[in-house]
């Protein structure tokens, strides 16, 4: 089933000077369950394709349909309801909300789309649990080292039981050991709970793990390949 | 919502430093401007005292001639039908017939023009009330310097005693106020006061043909009880007004204006001095409720106004202490504004900073999932709790200074005291009690951190996310 469907996405910033085509006409797809890398070089348009299949950066031109809806076309208000419903992200630079605990920044998410309480409850311990923090649900973020911390926002990445989670660059502030951590959880949730997930990276040890990797170069999609 | 209000007073403690830098202006700027404006508002309550409630009350009815000219010719008839129509008035707590003409005093030794003021002894308790302002002790040189030498006080009590010399008193509580007296030192001194100051001085009788000498008048004219005041003026019509009257007592007022210048006697004694037969010159009302002044100054109008008769209250008979009044607390008010202005400033300098240092924060938060509006929201509760930490503080902090200030007023010495007493008033500065200028203050606080609110509210409007996460 197709989570995701691109079709000639197009972005082009319009500088001072110079006009980038950050990325230029790329289709894509993406099915229910895909564990999937962007890769490419610095600038090579990964985030900024990213960020649109997220809905937080409007296309030049295309259209990106989640589930069938053509988020481009959402208004502002209903883009970040949108967002909330169906989409998880797993920031490069953990982005939680310090002044709240693990459980909390887990909780929160599941708040605002009005959940019960004693479901946020659950939910939360056992998502922390599932990556490794149960014993840190009181912790603020400033108490928890890197890799604790971005295991908190794949926590409550997935909190809102989204189609997809979107993830950039998670590895690039993490030790090797953390990385590694995060990664095997990362892909026993994507196993498990059936989550699609795509990363943009250039961290190889993300790619060996990724079952699909997409390469980007100059805005433009140079190879997509699915391994098993 | 519990959570907005959690993430709020939790983010509000991220920068303690300038949360306490905030909250501290705000409580300051509160707290000077509360006393600031308590001080203006006591001495002003405390000036309307003396000179309306205590005095003139704060509507009367004349002839309509004599607020123009206010002459005895300008008089009127006190007749039970104006004083039935008057009492109709449900507002009207009292209403007090007076007659009021000027006259030459004398007693031998000194002359002086003085304010004859024939009164309703009984009515008049109720108004300017002679009888607790008789003067029953007096601090002579002579008589502090023998006080001093009997007892042993502590250099305090001294200080006052000395600063007191001249003064005089119609209570030992005064006293005991004046010269700051603990329970241990009354008991010791007030047995001294009594034997050494005691000064003999009566209230007027129903039919007494005596009268009453304001105490710096009757310093001024060497007058004592039992001495003969010689006044001579004129009467109703023309009629040459002189007679010979005994003085009955001292009486102590409180503004030095009319200290200076009261004689008070008898209606009917005034009457048949300035022959005046059933007339007064003034029926002096005081109210219950003096917010409600002008209605009641309305409906007298409409019952007893017509052509005979002129209803003023006492911003129009004294309009001097109104502009004087109004003036003084226009630059209050300035100095006020010019102090909230300042935080005003200091509060949109935390609220820019706060916004700048999490501008990626609050991309995070929208990105995620969170409406503007909720983002918002916790924004203004976050103002929210800054202002109301500094206001409640200001307000508890002032209360008890409101309290102490109210009921031990501060005196003025030196120059500043003579420039009160010049002006015609006591020269005491309370503190006026709480009323809605105490909660106004920190409306006002609240008022401008909501102003303040504009700032986030904006920019979490036009917030562009992916601006926002690459701060």
């Amino acid at each position: 089933m197709k989570v995701i469907d691109i079709n000639n996405l197009t972005k082009i910033y319009n500088g001072s000077e110079v006009m980038v085509k950050a990325v230029n006409n790329i289709s894509l797809s993406f099915e229910q369950g895909e564990f999937a890398a962007i890769v490419g070089p610095s600038g090579s348009g990964k985030t900024t394709l990213l960020n649109m299949i997220g809905g937080l950066d409007k296309p030049t031109e295309g259209e990106i349909l989640v589930g069938g809806t053509n988020i481009g076309g959402l208004s502002a208000s209903k883009l970040i309801d949108f967002r909330l419903k169906n989409i998880g992200f797993v920031f490069q630079a953990y982005n939680l909300i310090p002044v709240l605990t693990a459980k909390e920044n887990v909780e929160f998410i599941m708040e605002l789309q009005g959940k019960s309480r004693l479901e946020r409850d659950e939910r939360s311990i056992a998502l922390l649990s599932a990556v490794g923090l149960g014993e840190r649900v009181n912790a603020r973020p400033a108490k928890l080292s890197g890799g604790q911390q971005q295991r908190v926002a794949v926590a409550r990445a997935l909190a809102s039981k989204p189609k997809f989670v979107l993830a950039d660059e998670p590895t690039a502030n993490l030790d090797s050991k953390s990385t590694e951590t995060l990664l095997d959880i990362m892909e026993e949730l994507n196993k498990k709970e059936n989550i699609t997930f795509i990363f943009s990276t250039h961290d190889q040890r993300v790619v060996n793990k990724a079952r699909r990797v997409i390469t980007v170069e100059d805005g433009c999609v140079v190879s997509d390949e699915k391994r098993n | 919502m519990k959570r907005s209000f959690i993430m709020a007073w939790r983010n509000i403690w991220r920068n303690k430093r300038r949360t306490l830098i905030t909250t501290a202006s705000i409580f300051f700027a509160l707290f000077f401007a509360i006393i600031m404006r308590a001080f203006q508002l006591g001495t002003y309550d405390h000036m309307i005292n003396q000179a309306i409630e205590s005095f003139t009350g704060y509507i009367q009815i004349q002839n309509k001639e004599f607020f123009y000219d206010p002459a005895i010719d300008n008089s009127f008839e006190y007749t039970d039908d104006l004083i039935s129509s008057v009492n109709k008035i449900d507002n009207i707590k009292i209403a007090v017939p007076r007659v009021e003409s000027f006259a030459l005093a004398s007693t031998g030794i000194q002359s002086k023009g003085v304010l004859v003021t024939g009164i309703d002894t009984e009515r008049e308790k109720n108004l300017s009330d002679p009888e607790n302002r008789i003067v029953k002790y007096k601090f002579t040189p002579e008589i502090v310097e023998s006080i001093l030498n009997e007892i042993d006080l502590p250099e305090k009590q001294i200080e006052l005693l000395k600063a007191n010399e001249n003064n005089s008193y119609s209570s030992l509580p005064k006293i005991s106020l004046d010269l700051s007296l603990d329970k241990k030192l009354e008991k010791k001194l007030f047995p001294i006061i009594k034997e050494k100051a005691s000064f003999e001085s009566n209230f007027l009788s129903k039919k007494d043909n005596g009268v009453l000498v304001s105490d710096r008048l009757a310093r001024y004219l060497k007058a004592d009880v039992g001495d003969t005041l010689v006044l001579i003026g004129a009467g109703y019509h023309g009629v040459s007004a002189a007679n010979v009257f005994p003085i009955r007592g001292v009486v102590k007022i409180i503004s030095p204006e009319l200290d200076n210048k009261l004689v008070y006697m008898t209606l009917e004694n005034a009457q048949e001095f300035f022959s005046l037969g059933n007339r007064v010159t003034s029926l002096n009302i005081n109210l219950d409720d003096t917010d409600d002044m002008l209605r009641t100054q309305n409906e007298l109008k409409q019952r007893i106004q017509g052509d005979h008769f002129a209803v003023k209250n006492w911003e129009e008979f004294n309009p001097t202490l109104k502009q004087q009044i109004e003036g003084d607390s226009v630059g209050g008010v300035i100095f006020i504004g010019i102090l909230y202005f300042i935080v005003l400033f200091g509060i949109i300098g935390t609220v820019l900073m706060m916004i700048a240092e999490r501008k990626r924060e609050l991309g995070v938060m929208v990105a995620i999932g969170m409406s503007k509006i909720r983002l918002s929201f916790v924004l203004v509760i976050e103002m929210l709790f800054l202002g109301l930490i500094g206001t409640l503080g200001g307000l508890i902090a002032s209360a008890p200074f409101v309290v102490f200030g109210h009921k031990n007023p501060w005196k003025m010495t030196g120059e500043m005291a003579k420039m009160y007493e010049d002006m015609g008033f006591d020269p005491v500065m309370p503190l006026a009690w709480f009323d809605a200028y105490f909660f106004w203050q920190g409306a006002i606080i609240m008022i401008m951190v909501l102003f303040a609110c504009y700032i986030p509210l904006r920019r979490v409007r036009r917030m562009q996310v992916i601006t926002a996460l690459r701060a």
